[in-house]
C-alpha cells in the first residue's frame, strides 16, 4: 500500500514559519529593540539569555539550512581556502564559508555580540565559537559540563560546579549588558521551557503508535522551534498545535507508512542532504526510521519547584551526548522497547567526532542487548564529498535482506 | 633497572619502554597506571605506590583499534588504544584518562567497556580556567582521583606521601630543565632527540630510578658548543615519531625552548612543595602554558610563542601539528598567520602517530630552514 498524502496544510507549518519569521525579525533588529544578540550552541542553557532580552541565535541551525539545500561543497572549500581542513564539523566549515562567501539558504544571521558555548554536546563548537569570538572580538563564555560519569558523589560535585558556573555566567551577562538579572523572569521562561519540553516529548514519543504517524524527518523538522525558541510561550503553543495533529493522525489511523514493516533507531545526527531520500529508499523497503537519541536531546526535564540553576544545570548535563556510553546505551534501549523497534542504523559521521566515536561500542553493546543487526554506514551530515551514493544504497538493500531473512 | 642507563640506552627505552617497565613490575611487584595527555597528577598515582606511566602511542601496526575509533581520529589515540588493546594490555593494572576533546569525550568510556577487569578511570579537569570555578572544579578532580584510587587500591595516603611524590617529581623536572639548559646553550653536547627521549622517558618510568640516570648523565657530559647550529622554538602538542628529532639534529637545528606536552609544558608542571599538596597541584593546573584543546586565547598563544621567540634570539618557529587534531586545527590557520605578521619564519610540520616515511617532512624541513639561511622566506 502507498503513503497516504495528507491534503490540507498542517497549522504547525504556518505556525513554524511565523514564529521563525518573527524571531528572526527580532534578531535583526536586536539593537534597535535594545537586546543583544547571543550565540549560543543548540544544547545550552539558553534560558538564561532569553530572560535577559538576548536574543539567541545558534549558528548551527543556519548550517543544516545550508547543507540541506545542498551547499555544503561550496561553503566547505571557501572555508577550506582560508587553510581549515576537510575534517571538521560540517556546520563549522558552513559558517566559517558563509561569513568569507556572503553565501546562505537563508536570509542570514546577525553578526554576535555575545558568545556562549557549553560543551555537553562537543568540544567542536567550543573551538569553532573561540574562532568567531577572535575574529569579532565578542567576549564569550564558556559552560563547561563534565561529562554526567556514573558516580553519585562526582555527580553532585559537577551539579555544584555547574551551578557556579551558570552564576558566573549570570554575572558576566550583568556586566556585559549593565543590567541586573531578573530572576522571576527566569522562573517565567523556564515555565514556557518545561511545558514546551513536555509537548516536544509527547510529539516525539507519537512514533510509539503503529503505524507510525511521523518518522524521524518529521521529528527533525519539528525539533527546530524547541532549539531556538524554548523557554517562550510562542514555542509552547507551536508543540500543543503539532501534538494536536498527529494525535489527528493517530486516531485516523494515518501512518508514514501504511505497511510498516520494520521500524527503526537511528544513531547519529541525519545526513542532512539526503533527508528526502533516505525517507524514500528506506519506506521502499518498507522501513521507517522513528528516533534517535539526537532528537530527544531537546526533550529537558525541568522541576519547576527546584532552584532554577539546579534544575537547569542537572537538565544540561545529562543529555546523551555527555553520558557515559552505558548510560547512552541505557537510553537507546528505553527507545528501542517503547518504540518496539527491530532494526538500527548506525551512523558514523565524520563531521561529529564527539557523537561518532562512541558509536561502534555503542553498537557493539546494542546489537548484544537487542540481539538486532545493525546498518554501520560511514558519510558526512552536510559534505557530499563524503558520500558515496552506491555503497550506501547497496549497503541499505543488503541490510533489508538480511531483516527479511530474519524474519522469515 | 633505570637508574644507570647511558643515552643511547635511554634513547632505545624512550622508543618502547615497556620491556623494561615489565621488568622492573615484575621484580617491585608494584602496580602499573597507565594515563594519556595531559595534565593527569602523576604525583598521585605514584603516592599510591604504583608506576605512571604516559602513554605515547605504539609504533606497532594497528590491528584493532580502527574497529573502535575510525581514521579521522587523532592517531595518539588510535595508537594508544592499539597499545593497550594488542601488546601491552597485561601489563596495565589500571588507566586513568582525562577528557580534553572531542576524540578523548568517550575515550573513557570506550577504555572501560573493552577493559572491563581494569581499575579505569577519568579525570575531568576544567576546559575553562579563568574563572573561579575552574580552581573549584580542578581541585574537586584531584580529591575524587585520590579518593578513587585508594577504593582501588585499598590503600590511604597522606599529606606525607604526597609530599614526598611531589618532591621526587619536582626533583625529576629540575633535573632535565638543568640538561635541558646545557642543551641549549652548548648544543653539541646533547642532541634534540637525546633531550627529548630524556624527558618521554621521564613520563613513563621510575623517577626514583631514573633521577639517579639524568644525575649520572649531567655529570659525565663533556660541554661542546659546536658551530653553525640554527635555534628554534618547538611547539605543538607532541612531537612523534621520534625520528623527526633525527632530521632537526641531521640539519643541525638546536630547540632551545618549546611549548610541547612531552616537553617545556611538562617540566612546567613543578608543584610547590611549600604549599599542602592538593592546593599545589590545583594552582599548577592553571599555571603551565598553552595547550591547545584547553586554552581559548590563540593570541595569548602567539604573544607567548613571540616572547620565546626573542628571549631565546631563535630564527624560527616550527608548530608540529598531529593530523587529525581538531583542536590545533581551529587554532592553526589563525595563529599561522599571526605569527607571520610578526615576521617571524614558522614552518609546520604536519605528522601521524604510525608514521612509517618521513621524507616528506624532510624535503619541506630542509627547504624551510635552507630557505632561511639564504633570506629568501
Amino acid at each position: 500500500m502507498s503513503e497516504k498524502p495528507i491534503s490540507e496544510k498542517p497549522k504547525s507549518k504556518d505556525l513554524s514559519k511565523k514564529i521563525t519569521k518573527e524571531y528572526m525579525d527580532e534578531a535583526f533588529h536586536a539593537h534597535e529593540l535594545g537586546k543583544l544578540v547571543g550565540y549560543t550552541t543548540a544544547i545550552s542553557p539558553v534560558e538564561l539569555f532569553v530572560a535577559h532580552d538576548i536574543v539567541p541565535i545558534y549558528p548551527e541551525n543556519h548550517a543544516v539550512a545550508c547543507l540541506t539545500s545542498r551547499m555544503g561543497t561550496e561553503l566547505s572549500t571557501a572555508t577550506e581556502n582560508l587553510g581549515y581542513t576537510s575534517h571538521l564539523c560540517a556546520y563549522a566549515r558552513s559558517d566559517l564559508g558563509y561569513r568569507e562567501t556572503g553565501k546562505t539558504a537563508t536570509g542570514g544571521i546577525p553578526d554576535p555580540d555575545v558568545l556562549m558555548a557549553c560543551n555537553a554536546q562537543c568540544f567542536t563548537l567550543t573551538k569553532w565559537f573561540q574562532v568567531l569570538s577572535r575574529r569579532r572580538n565578542v567576549p564569550m563564555f564558556v559552560f563547561d559540563t563534565p561529562e554526567w560519569i556514573m558516580n553519585k558523589k562526582a555527580r553532585e560535585e559537577i551539579i555544584k560546579y555547574c551551578v557556579l558556573e551558570l552564576k558566573e555566567l549570570i554575572k558576566w551577562l550583568e556586566e556585559i549588558t549593565k543590567k541586573k538579572f531578573d530572576y522571576d523572569r527566569l522562573k517565567e521562561v523556564m515555565k514556557y521551557s518545561a511545558q514546551a519540553s513536555v509537548l516536544y516529548k509527547k510529539f516525539l514519543d507519537m512514533a510509539q503508535y503503529k503505524p507510525s504517524p511521523i518518522s524521524i524527518f518529521d521529528a527533525l523538522i519539528g525539533m527546530a522551534i524547541t532549539v531556538y525558541r524554548r523557554g517562550t510561550p510562542e514555542c509552547v503553543d507551536y508543540y500543543q498545535t503539532l501534538c494536536d495533529e498527529i494525535q489527528a493522525k493517530v486516531d485516523q489511523g494515518i501512518g508514514v507508512l501504511q505497511n510498516e514493516k520494520y521500524r527503526l533507531y537511528w544513531e547519529n545526527l541525519p545526513v542532512w542532504f539526503k533527508f528526502s531520500d533516505h525517507a524514500k529508499l528506506l519506506g521502499s523497503f518498507g522501513g521507517v526510521i522513528l528516533t534517535s537519541l539526537y532528537v530527544h536531546a531537546w526533550s529537558f526535564d525541568f522541576d519547576l519547584n527546584k532552584d532554577p540553576l539546579l534544575t537547569l544545570a542537572e537538565n544540561y548535563l545529562n543529555r546523551f551526548s555527555n553520558s557515559t556510553l552505558e548510560d547512552r546505551a541505557d537510553m537507546a534501549m528505553d527507545l528501542f522497547k517503547r518504540y518496539d523497534m527491530n532494526g538500527m542504523i548506525m551512523f558514523m559521521n565524520r563531521s561529529c567526532k564527539a557523537v561518532s566515536f562512541a558509536v561502534p561500542t555503542l553498537k557493539d553493546v546494542l546489537t548484544k542487548r537487542t540481539g538486532l543487526p545493525a546498518l554501520v554506514f560511514e558519510s558526512d551530515m552536510g559534505d557530499p564529498r563524503f558520500y558515496s551514493e552506491t555503497q550506501i544504497r547497496t549497503r541499505i538493500e543488503a541490510y533489508f535482506e538480511t531483516l527479511d531473512r530474519l524474519r522469515a | 633497572m633505570w637508574e644507570s642507563l647511558d643515552l643511547s640506552k635511554v634513547i632505545d627505552y624512550a622508543k618502547d619502554p615497556y620491556a623494561s617497565i615489565r621488568e622492573w613490575k615484575r621484580a617491585s611487584g608494584k602496580k602499573v597506571v597507565g594515563s594519556t595527555l595531559a595534565d593527569v597528577p602523576e604525583e598521585v598515582i605514584y603516592a599510591y605506590d604504583a608506576l605512571p606511566v604516559t602513554l605515547l602511542g605504539t609504533h606497532r601496526p594497528l590491528k584493532k583499534a580502527p574497529s573502535l575509533l575510525p581514521d579521522n581520529a587523532c592517531s595518539l589515540a588510535r595508537s594508544n588504544l592499539e597499545l593497550a588493546l594488542s601488546y601491552e594490555g597485561d601489563l596495565f593494572d589500571g588507566f586513568v584518562l582525562p577528557q580534553v576533546c572531542d576524540t578523548t569525550q568517550h575515550m573513557c568510556d570506550i577504555w572501560r567497556i573493552n577493559f572491563p577487569d581494569k581499575y579505569v578511570e577519568s579525570i575531568l579537569l576544567p576546559r575553562q580556567i579563568n574563572r573561579e570555578s575552574a580552581r573549584y572544579w580542578a581541585r574537586e578532580e584531584i580529591e575524587r582521583l585520590i579518593s578513587s584510587l585508594g577504593d582501588w587500591s585499598g590503600k590511604r595516603i597522606t599529606d606525607a606521601d604526597l609530599k614526598e611524590s611531589v618532591k621526587l617529581h619536582n626533583e625529576n623536572k629540575r633535573l632535565l630543565k638543568e640538561l635541558y639548559e646545557i642543551k641549549r646553550k652548548a648544543p653539541a653536547t646533547l642532541s634534540n632527540k637525546a633531550l627529548f627521549s630524556l624527558i618521554k622517558l621521564s613520563m613513563q618510568v621510575d623517577k626514583k630510578e631514573f633521577n639517579q640516570t639524568l644525575k649520572k648523565i649531567k655529570e659525565n657530559l663533556t660541554i661542546k658548543e659546536g658551530s653553525g647550529y640554527t635555534d628554534v622554538i618547538l611547539t605543538g602538542i607532541a612531537c612523534d615519531p621520534p625520528e623527526i628529532f633525527d632530521l632537526f639534529d641531521e640539519i643541525k637545528l638546536n630547540v632551545v625552548m618549546d611549548t610541547l606536552v612531552t616537553g617545556q609544558r611538562y617540566l612546567d608542571g613543578m608543584v610547590d612543595e611549600d604549599v599542602a599538596p592538593i592546593d599545589a597541584m590545583t594552582a599548577r593546573h592553571f599555571k603551565r602554558g598553552f595547550y591547545s584543546p584547553i586554552h581559548d586565547d590563540v593570541f595569548k598563544n602567539v604573544e607567548g610563542l613571540k616572547a620565546l621567540y626573542k628571549q631565546y634570539n631563535a630564527k624560527a618557529i616550527i608548530y608540529v601539528h598531529i593530523e587529525f587534531c581538531e583542536s590545533e586545527e581551529y587554532d592553526l590557520p589563525d595563529l599561522k598567520k599571526a605569527i607571520k605578521q610578526e615576521g617571524i619564519p614558522i614552518h609546520v610540520l604536519v605528522t601521524e602517530y604510525q608514521t612509517l616515511s618521513l621524507s616528506h617532512v624532510r624535503t619541506r624541513l630542509q627547504a624551510f630552514f635552507e630557505s632561511l639561511k639564504g633570506g629568501t622566506l
